[in-house]
């Protein structure tokens, strides 16, 4: 007998008709927007700047509050359930915010604690993550004394020391040089392809069309596209920095 | 090569600190209280001063030197040591004002990107350093010379040379501070990985401060107390400070100007000297400060202490308490504000009291000491726990991450609460046992002083921190440390003043009251009850202060800048 039944997804990101504002008279920051991410998903979101990008993940990480709708991680409300919600995600933030008065290994240890990562498994994940980020003998060193780059780095080991279901990035490929994007990416990869979601946003087009399944658009606070990469694949003459760009020319 | 000042260049940079230096007056960013508090302060001290330097500049001039009367000699050796005590000052605060300038400042990281001489650059924020000790040269030395003039028969020179003191005073402060200032910029190198040690060099620096603050109060109590101060000026105590007076240079040059002594030779001394010193000091920096911008932008290596890989594992609430405190520690500003002070904290309210006792006895003739334990306490207890008004505002943007985690509302609040109640059980233990260690109050009163003073303090972290919380200012320096404090911090000062201020009247006055009609026995109870009753009234009423909307506010939370 054939199973003519899709297989169910694990949904890990449920965004429901979201809506933010800044103050009372200010216009949306974002309006209305729903997506949802799935295991093993990597999506990408995309938007000029202050589209609504990043004020979108800080709802979706619970930053920011928002005036409307729901979000959920994981099955658990961000509102209802914001410690068993954020329990299953890890976040990179735009400006690389972290703790400069500790050094790396002890923020490492700090994101462990807070994240509640049994002490057996911290240093297979620490190695784990040094193999990709290599940040070597600076792991030391007090985080002040880190170049942008290296904060970046810091700021991803710290948010995937606790192997989250949901990882998100918030321009994760800014400051990075390209031995360590390139490994990043192949890292995104490969954490999805384990059974994870990935949620990013970036202007690196090409990036976002290499390793994104779906991409969402994001204009003006609005959502105008939910884009699936894979219906592209047959197509070799597709550019998708062209389909962003026209996209936008809309406006 | 040559490096020559572009005054062109000189301009734009004075006008670019200019616009950056009033930009704190412009509408919104303008903090009315804290700047109308520093106003009132400023004023009062001035007044209180010249009160008691009148008294003082008396007594001085009268005394005899070898059975001889020379009150022109007098005012020398006066005028040389104030001079001498105002340079010292401005030259520690020009030192650490160049070295801001020049290797902290924000800008520096741009400008040292720009076609820029180095001695361009650095003579724009000496300028602007020098301007501003312009300002303090004339708070400290008009009032002086002034109150001088109005207790000795100046000749009429005197008044135009005040003038040019204010004028020359700040401009040897600045050429000495130059050279001075990278030499210290190498030992601040030196410290800025040795936490421990930088702790331990500031808590004794600060402590000898007191000390030295201690003998001043010991002075003016005796000048309260009517004695004759003439005793502590005795002939060998004269001998040594007209010495003294003779060599220190170059406050006594000041003197010999403003006295019409040696009046030339004087003046090309300090022209020669202020000429030296600024060659000197444009040399070193030509040599050294492109260098050092360099490695500051770089990044040096930064090496701490080896650790083991990862350390044991801790609760999250452990976790939070352990990085507030990593953050205090490890930043200077933050350790000197909060723990060095709250160590010293227990001398100071010694000192005050050593003075304050026996002064209550003798002004007020009531032994008043718990009551004068009390005020103390919660006066300096509330100074030492200022710092709690920036417990939100010192994460920065960093308070969003933690809202990101999962983390409940009150791990986050109760772990900054509880670090500043540590802090605060370590001070008020050791003030209440130094005063019962020193007999000022039973050991049974220093347990209640404890008791009471923590109260206090408790109510006051919670106060300030919901202030905080409720109107974060975050940092926008690149470290994200605050360095002005806010209308949230002098609201909280202000507050804790007026109500340290009532419960210590309310207290001696209670006790005058009973003591003046013989029943201060029946009635000490008194002191007990209305202590206790106003710290419990404190505790419950900044704890549902703290409490009220916590969760909803959390959440809710979004001030700071963020958008």
């Amino acid at each position: 007998m054939v199973n003519d039944e899709a297989p169910v997804r694990e949904e890990i990101v449920s965004v429901d008709g979201l809506y933010k504002k800044y103050s009372k008279r200010a216009d949306y920051a974002v309006e209305d927007v729903s997506f949802k991410v799935y295991a093993g998903e990597i999506v990408g979101i995309l938007g000029h700047n202050g589209a609504g990008k990043s004020t979108t993940l800080k709802c979706l990480e619970g930053m920011l509050p928002f005036d409307k709708g729901a979000i959920s991680i994981c099955g658990h409300d961000i509102v209802k359930e914001p410690v068993k919600a954020k329990s299953n995600m890890g976040f990179v933030t735009d400006d690389h915010a972290v703790f400069v008065k500790m050094t790396g290994i002890q923020y490492i240890d700090f994101m462990a604690d807070v994240y509640k990562v049994p002490q057996a498994i911290r240093q297979i994940r620490l190695d784990q993550l040094e193999k990709i980020f290599c940040l070597g003998d600076s792991i030391q060193n007090l985080i002040s004394s880190y170049s942008h780059g290296m904060r970046q780095k810091i700021c991803m080991m710290g948010s995937l020391v606790h192997s989250p279901k949901l990882w998100i990035l918030d321009e994760p490929m800014t400051g990075l040089d390209p031995r360590t994007m390139r490994a990043v990416q192949d890292y995104m990869k490969y954490y999805a392809s384990i059974g994870n979601a990935i949620l990013f946003s970036s202007h690196a087009l090409n990036t976002v069309a290499k390793i994104c399944d779906r991409v969402v658009l994001i204009r003006k606070g609005k959502q105008v596209d939910d884009i699936v990469m894979s219906e592209f694949a047959d197509r070799p003459d597709f550019d998708f920095e062209e389909y962003f760009l026209s996209n936008e020319r809309q406006d | 090569m040559r490096d020559r000042i572009d005054f062109r260049l000189l301009g734009a940079l004075l006008k670019k600190n200019r616009r950056e230096n009033t930009s704190s007056f412009r509408k919104g960013n303008f903090d009315a209280v804290g700047f109308v508090m520093r106003l009132l302060l400023a004023g009062a001290f001035i007044a209180i001063f010249v009160i008691f330097f009148g008294k003082f500049v008396d007594m001085y001039l009268g005394i005899k030197l070898n059975n001889v009367s020379d009150a022109e000699e007098r005012l020398y050796e006066l005028l040389t040591l104030v001079y001498g005590a105002v340079l010292l000052a401005m030259i520690l605060s020009g030192i650490s004002q160049i070295n801001q300038a020049l290797f902290s400042a924000d800008d520096m990281r741009v400008i040292a990107a720009l076609p820029i001489g180095a001695n361009t650059l650095y003579l724009s924020k000496i300028i602007l350093i020098y301007l501003g000790q312009l300002v303090v040269a004339c708070f400290t030395v008009l009032p002086v010379n002034l109150t001088v003039a109005a207790h000795y028969a100046v000749p009429t020179a005197y008044y135009p040379l005040t003038a040019l003191a204010c004028v020359v005073l700040p401009l040897m402060s600045v050429a000495i501070s130059s050279i001075l200032a990278l030499p210290y910029h190498a030992l601040k190198v030196f410290l800025k990985d040795k936490f421990l040690l930088n702790f331990i060099v500031i808590t004794v620096l600060t402590a000898l401060l007191l000390f030295l603050y201690a003998y001043v109060l010991e002075a003016v109590k005796e000048l309260l107390l009517g004695d004759d101060m003439k005793y502590f000026f005795n002939e060998k105590v004269m001998t040594g400070i007209a010495l003294c007076a003779k060599y220190l240079y170059p406050a006594n040059l000041i003197s010999n100007i403003l006295l019409g002594r040696e009046l030339l030779v004087s003046s090309l001394v300090i022209a020669g000297w202020f000429l030296a010193c600024m060659a000197v000091s444009l040399l070193m920096i030509r040599m050294i400060l492109t260098r050092s911008l360099q490695s500051r932008i770089s990044g040096s290596p930064n090496f701490v202490k080896k650790v083991k890989p990862l350390a044991k594992s801790r609760l999250p609430f452990n976790a939070l308490l352990r990085k507030e405190f990593l953050m205090i520690f490890r930043t200077p500003g933050y350790m000197f504000s909060y723990f060095a002070i709250a160590v010293v904290m227990p001398l100071l309210v010694y000192f005050c009291m050593s003075v304050g006792s026996s002064l209550a006895v003798k002004l007020i003739a009531v032994d008043s000491n718990l009551e004068l334990a009390i005020f103390l306490t919660m006066l300096f207890g509330m100074l030492a726990n200022m710092f709690c008004s920036t417990n939100i505002s010192r994460d920065g943007m960093l308070f969003y991450s933690l809202k990101a985690m999962p983390l409940n509302y009150k791990q986050v609040i109760f772990s900054k609460v509880l670090l500043c109640m540590i802090v605060t059980a370590f001070s008020q233990l050791f003030s209440a046992a130094l005063l019962a260690a020193t007999s000022y109050i039973t050991v049974a009163n220093a347990a209640f002083l404890f008791v009471v003073g923590m109260m206090f303090g408790f109510a006051q972290i919670c106060v300030a921190t919901r202030a905080d919380f409720n109107h974060p200012h975050f940092s926008s320096e690149s470290d994200g440390e605050i360095k002005e404090s806010g209308n949230t911090v002098s609201t909280v000062l202000v507050i804790g003043i007026v109500l340290s201020f009532a419960l210590g009247g309310a207290l001696l006055l209670t006790k005058m009251y009973f003591s003046l009609r013989g029943l201060s026995e029946a009635y000490a109870y008194l002191t007990y009850v209305i202590t206790a009753g106003i710290a419990i009234l404190s505790v419950a009423g900044s704890v549902t202060f703290l409490l009220v909307g916590l969760r909803d506010r959390f959440y809710r939370f979004s001030g700071g800048g963020l958008h």
